[in-house]
């Protein structure tokens, strides 16, 4: 028996879990229907995938949210996780599904999947026979995944980085890279019985004035990462940011070096896909509003031709969405869509030229660590602040970068940190801005520049 | 003047910290900024450890109110009677009225507390709060 194999057994013999039969699993997979893979339809390419969120503690909560979706004619099912799976704290979880299920009441923000177990959550899938992706926030994902893939369900998101810097302020990093390159191994060994898992990262991050940089040197680490491991679909993905023109140069810049470092990494038969979320910040109070939002979003998903867009719903602001208003959105959005026709390609040479040097001056700082492997050497760059995320709640994150926005308002860096920015870029960022003259109006803006959709 | 912040309890909302933080380096305080989910054992022992003179705990959550009962008791436990306790953000699960919740934190221990107050006009009554105590 392989030491993964070894490893897995450990991993999934849990009380709370249902026992594996690994044979049975993977017959499963071999046999599942193609159009629940999501890279089937990423293969594809005929139009964009529409996704909302959503996530029940029940069963039939979650069969009754799917139902609602169908009839909007979704793209793509979510499967949210609840926050104490997230933790791995299934006792809870099964308290909480007990309590929701005996007083039709939901005690819990999403479906404990590991609870359910994979026989019965099988069913589910297989009945609506869609592509699902698990959306969840876990560092330690492993039993999670295990379970997710042998219920069908075949796009598993998050990454080291991604579920960590914005989500945690002191689990281990060291840990969580281990911990997903065990989800990136199996992932990878499923990919070869029939159509691949796709593996996407949450490139949103703490969706407060990430620069494009950022963003893009972490979609490319956790793509690297997979690919390591062997996987064979990844998304790599964004969120609005609050100017049209930086979301389309993110978009290029991002498309081109992602195939670009995939091949140079021996990825050259991984299909990459790009992923858009809507406005991942503050959202009107106003519903109306919400919802021109959301159709603006749309059309920038469509401009920046990404391969799937993640929706929001009309509630943003006021909390868990309901399902008809949830599936009202996925079916505006969808008509949105329709309704777009014969869109220019857009570019800016200039900016493009100017981020893609950003990127590959942060790659190269990664790569010149002297560790040996990969995730190592991404352990120490966030560790030495060559990383570094705005507004992260980590321990380990250096927080010295400062950004803000410019008049069109793309996001500019006006305080590098410890980023390893070449010289001129740095000077093309901050001559874009004129910058208040006193510390106490430069922060008003930033405060201002958070709450832009407001 | 040194002063001791971050965010108290379960609570991961950092936006607002760092803000604070930037804010009250702008203004030329030396900040040890503890950041979101720190207990209020954790606030004191930094007090004590940094000799602060300023603690400013926030919260965004709602759910303070749980975490700083005890900030009487600890006070007295370790005799910071000249630290400043201060706390602001959003002090209350749902709509609550200031008349009610200012006292109410006042009991607590805090000489000052600003629930849903803008970051400046915050800050600016600390100083003010600070020169009339010198």
């Amino acid at each position: 028996m392989s030491l993964l194999q070894k490893e897995r057994d450990v991993i999934t013999r849990n009380e709370y879990a249902d026992s594996f039969d690994f044979d049975e699993i993977e017959d499963f997979i071999r046999n599942a229907n193609k159009e629940m893979f999501i890279s089937h339809h990423f293969k594809k390419r005929d139009r964009l995938l529409v996704q909302p969120r959503g996530g029940f503690p029940t069963y039939k909560k979650m069969f009754e949210l799917y139902e609602e979706f169908m009839k909007a004619d979704i793209d793509v099912l979510p499967l949210t996780i609840d926050s104490n799976t997230r933790l791995n704290d299934y006792a809870m979880a099964k308290k909480m599904l007990t309590l929701s299920e005996e007083n039709e009441m939901d005690m819990l923000n999403g479906y404990p999947l590991v609870n359910h177990g994979y026989r019965t959550t099988r069913k589910m899938m297989t009945h609506f026979n869609k592509p699902v992706s698990l959306r969840h926030g876990t560092p330690d994902a492993r039993l999670l995944v295990e379970t997710a893939l042998a219920s069908g369900i075949f796009e598993i998101e998050g990454g080291p980085i991604t579920y960590m810097l914005p989500y945690s302020k002191n689990f281990p990093l060291d840990k969580a890279f281990l911990y997903w390159k065990y989800v990136d191994k199996v992932c990878a060994k499923y990919s070869t019985l029939n159509e691949p898992i796709n593996r996407e990262s949450f490139g949103p991050l703490t969706a407060t004035l990430v620069p494009p940089c950022i963003v893009i040197v972490i979609q490319l680490i956790e793509m690297l990462l997979s690919i390591e491991e062997g996987v064979k679909s990844f998304s790599v993905s964004f969120s609005q940011n609050g100017s049209m023109m930086q979301d389309i140069v993110t978009s290029n810049v991002l498309k081109k070096l992602a195939r670009e470092y995939a091949d140079m990494f021996g990825g050259e038969d991984a299909i990459i896909n790009l992923v858009y979320h809507q406005w991942m910040g503050a959202f009107p109070r106003d519903k109306n509003l919400s919802d021109s939002l959301i159709n603006t979003n749309t059309v920038i998903a469509a401009m920046v031709r990404a391969d799937k867009i993640i929706i929001k719903t009309r509630d943003e602001a006021f909390g868990i969405p309901t399902m008809q208003c949830n599936a009202q959105s996925v079916a505006n959005t969808k008509y949105t869509l329709r309704t777009l026709k014969g869109l220019p390609q857009v570019h800016d040479a200039e900016e493009e030229e100017n981020l893609e040097l950003e990127v590959r001056a942060i790659m190269d700082a990664v790569f010149n660590d002297p560790a040996d492997t990969l995730w190592r050497k991404v352990f120490n760059t966030i560790k030495s602040g060559l990383i570094d995320v705005p507004f992260s709640p980590h321990i380990i994150n250096n927080n010295e970068v400062i950004t803000i926005r410019d008049e069109s308002g793309n996001i500019r860096i006006i305080e590098k940190g410890k980023l390893p920015l070449p010289d001129r870029c740095f000077a093309y960022e901050k001559s874009k801005v004129n910058l208040p003259e006193s510390k106490t109006e430069v922060i008003n803006k930033i405060i201002h520049d958070i709450g832009a959709m407001l | 003047m040194k002063v001791v912040t971050g965010v108290v309890g379960n609570d991961i909302h950092v936006v607002a910290n760092r803000l604070i933080d930037i804010s009250l380096q702008a203004r030329g305080f030396e900040v040890f900024n503890l950041g979101v989910n720190t207990s209020l054992e954790e606030f004191i022992d930094a007090v004590v450890e940094t000799d602060a003179d300023i603690l400013l705990i926030s919260s965004l959550n709602g759910e303070a109110e749980g975490w700083c009962r005890d900030l009487q008791f600890l006070r007295s436990e370790y005799a910071l009677k000249d630290v400043i306790f201060v706390i602001g953000g959003n002090l209350a699960v749902g709509e609550a009225a200031q008349s009610d919740i200012i006292p109410k934190y006042k009991s607590y221990g805090f000489d000052l507390v600003f629930h849903q107050v803008d970051l400046n006009t915050g800050l600016d009554e600390i100083e003010r709060f600070v020169k009339e105590k010198a």
